[in-house]
């Protein structure tokens, strides 16, 4: 009956099985865990002793002073951190980069960059930019792809002695060599910080950067600005958000008003032009009306000066001779408006009725001619001078030139004994 | 393509494609992939289970009493396909390094390709009927007297003919290596009479060569047999041996391989 079990299970299958573990397990026994070893460890040395060896490869083929059991509660980083205490400390300080990568929380071991059994000459640190986020140190690589030449950056281009280190003067070198003007302004404009506003995400070159976005849009002639000429002695992302936003933290000197008007120019000017400004006067104790909306400002404020102008009318106004001093503490506006002199409005009584006669009212230059304190009946219907000397001295009245002291309403029929020449 | 080596296109195309998805990983990672990869460990673990598979499949149908699931002839071209394309996998997941007992696996690995390639060539030289079993000698000698008769009844009325193919057939097959020769030298036997046939037809005039050549298939026929006849012992006989080689091959290199997993979960998987 033919057997039924699997065909490398005969004799000599299940022998070469046994003999190969033996092998195995002699092997083992004889040389330790080297036969498990995927590569040679690391051989290298700088001399110094840790943990009692002086390199990975001195541990020979004693896996488990790195290895840990999968049940075992220590974890291989912590076998590295036995030896390798400096590193240790290095944990504790956020301003190392180990530390700076435990502090922002990087789910982090050290084989993620530091990978062994890849010779006994390979680089111990195998970190890329592929592999490792940069940000974790809080500079990002992603204005950093790529050189000037179009090649991709490598890790020892900006740390040049150490991954551990950095020296920011490898930034201003670097960027001096691809565009030395700029950084001779740049540097003297922010100084050698370079880390102390730039994060490495490019975000201040002008086709990344959007100061709309900021509570200080640039706008009109703050578009041609440069970033030092508001962003003065800034050294670090704090000096630059610093900023004032005030109008008077850069143009104090450009102020025509040499302050008369506060702080606030946007409230009359734009960012296009000085010259645009747009000042409401209705919003002053003096509303610009009539013909006084059209005047140059100069011609009220004289020399520019603004504050305190007067705004009585005399000020500007000289008092025509017509009625000078006549209407005492009256105001101009009691009978004028600023559209114009004439017509002039006269609501205050009047010691002669102006309706005596059937003309109506009449203008005052009718009785006035020259000033309002001296009058005339003289020019008006039937009062002809030479009609008038004749009539009164018919009548004996040799003092007639006084109308009213006889004709106080102007009727004729009122005037009773008069001045007769023979009293 | 000959139908008995399509399941070595299949594995040819397999490769190809496993490459050109390698390939494609390397250009990603601008590295090889680790063994230790998400790619590595992935590629080596689908590759040795081909390899498993190999090692089993074929050996419980071979075994099986009911025998209903698929012809023992495929099942060895399934063998063969994952014989080759396991090991090209586990290849790549060595991420070309050969240290320690992951080194000697491959090794091993690669051994146990190579003496397959010898068994398949060694196990198409034993006959076999369409289900993939060995014909027996007295089945072969039955199938020669069939060919025989066959070739005697075209030659009737063809006396030109008949003279050279009986002079092709009076040949003794021989070599001078022994009866291992008749298997291992195969087609250097093939090519001999090849060679002896067209010599004997180019002394015929062109009636009688027309007539011979119509001859030519049944008698390349009758002389497959007659080899295979003269070869089934030596053919059986290095079929056992290569097994008692091979078989023990392959149970050292599964045993290697699965310390060499129990030690990979151990040292880099399970890893903490």
């Amino acid at each position: 009956m033919k057997s039924r079990r699997l065909g490398c299970l005969t004799a000599t299958g299940l022998l070469a099985a046994a003999l190969t573990l033996l092998l195995v397990l002699g092997v083992f026994l004889l040389r330790g865990g080297r036969m498990w070893s995927p590569g040679p460890l690391h051989a290298q040395t700088s001399g110094v002793e840790l943990g009692g060896i002086a390199s990975h490869a001195d541990t020979g083929g004693d896996c488990a002073a790195c290895h840990t059991a999968p049940w075992n509660a220590t974890t291989m980083a912590e076998r590295c951190l036995d030896c390798h205490t400096a590193t240790a400390a290095d944990l504790a300080d956020p301003m190392s980069l180990h530390g700076a990568l435990q502090s922002q929380g990087a789910a982090m071991d050290c084989r993620q960059c530091h990978t062994e059994h890849q010779g006994a000459a390979a680089n111990l640190t195998s970190a890329d930019m592929d592999t490792f986020s940069h940000d974790l140190v809080g500079y990002s690589l992603a204005g950093h792809g790529l050189r000037a030449d179009g090649s991709p950056f490598t890790c020892t281009d900006c740390h040049t002695e150490s991954l551990a280190r950095f020296d920011v003067v490898t930034c201003e070198d670097c960027h001096r060599r691809d565009d030395a003007i700029f950084m001779q302004a740049h540097v003297a404009d922010f100084g050698t910080d370079c880390l102390g506003c730039h994060d490495g995400i490019d975000s201040y070159s002008r086709a990344n950067f959007d100061h709309s976005r900021l509570v200080f849009p640039l706008t009109g002639k703050h578009t041609d600005a440069t970033c030092s000429g508001c962003h003065l002695n800034s050294r670090t992302i704090t000096d630059l958000q610093a900023a004032p936003t005030g109008c008077v933290a850069c143009h104090a000197q450009d102020d025509a008003h040499e302050g008369q008007f506060g702080q606030d120019c946007t409230a009359c000017h734009n960012t296009n032009d000085w010259r645009e400004a747009t000042f409401d006067h209705g919003q002053t104790a003096f509303p610009l009306t009539g013909r006084h909306d059209g005047v140059d400002c100069v011609e009220c404020h004289v020399d520019r000066v603004f504050q305190s102008t007067p705004s009585d009318c005399a000020a500007c106004h000289v008092e025509p001779a017509f009625h000078l001093a006549a209407f005492g503490a009256a105001a101009c506006s009691d009978c004028h408006t600023t559209s114009a002199w004439q017509p002039a409005r006269f609501d205050w009584p009047h010691t002669f009725p102006l309706n005596h006669g059937d003309s109506g009212v009449v203008a005052c230059q009718t009785c006035h001619p020259v000033q309002v304190q001296d009058y005339t009946c003289y020019g008006c219907h039937e009062h002809q001078p030479d009609e008038i000397a004749e009539e009164h001295l018919d009548e004996g009245i040799s003092d007639f030139q006084d109308c009213v002291s006889c004709h106080p309403t102007g009727q004729e029929d009122e005037a009773e004994g008069g001045n007769r020449g023979d009293d | 393509m000959k139908p008995n080596a399509r399941e070595l296109w299949w594995a040819l195309a397999a490769i190809v494609v496993i490459t050109v998805i390698y390939l494609l990983v390397v250009r990603q990672l601008q590295a090889v992939p680790a063994a230790s990869g998400l790619f590595g460990h992935g590629i080596g673990v689908l590759g040795f289970v081909l390899m498993l598979a190999t090692e089993t499949l074929y050996s419980l149908r071979k075994r099986s009493r009911r025998a209903r699931w698929g012809r023992p002839a495929s099942w060895l071209r399934f063998h063969i396909f994952t014989g080759l394309v396991g090991p090209y996998m586990v290849l790549l997941h060595s991420s070309w390094k050969f240290n320690g007992l992951a080194g000697l696996v491959m090794l091993m690995t690669i051994v146990v390709v190579i003496s397959g390639f010898i068994g398949r060539y060694i196990y198409t030289a034993v006959p076999r009927n369409a289900d993939g079993l060995m014909v027996e000698a007295a089945d072969l000698q039955a199938e020669i007297a069939a060919a025989e008769a066959d070739l005697q009844r075209a030659l009737i009325g063809q006396p030109a003919a008949a003279r050279v193919v009986a002079g092709q057939l009076a040949a003794p097959v021989v070599t001078n290596g022994g009866s291992a020769m008749l298997v291992l030298g195969r087609p250097i036997l093939r090519w001999r009479q090849r060679q002896q046939w067209r010599s004997a037809l180019h002394q015929l005039d062109p009636a009688a060569k027309g007539q011979a050549r119509q001859m030519e298939a049944l008698v390349a026929r009758r002389q497959a047999l007659q080899r295979q006849a003269a070869s089934l012992a030596s053919a059986r006989r290095l079929l056992g041996v290569w097994h008692s080689v091979h078989i023990p091959l392959g149970m050292a290199l599964f045993t290697a391989a699965f310390i060499h997993i129990v030690a990979a979960l151990y040292f880099a998987t399970l890893l903490h």
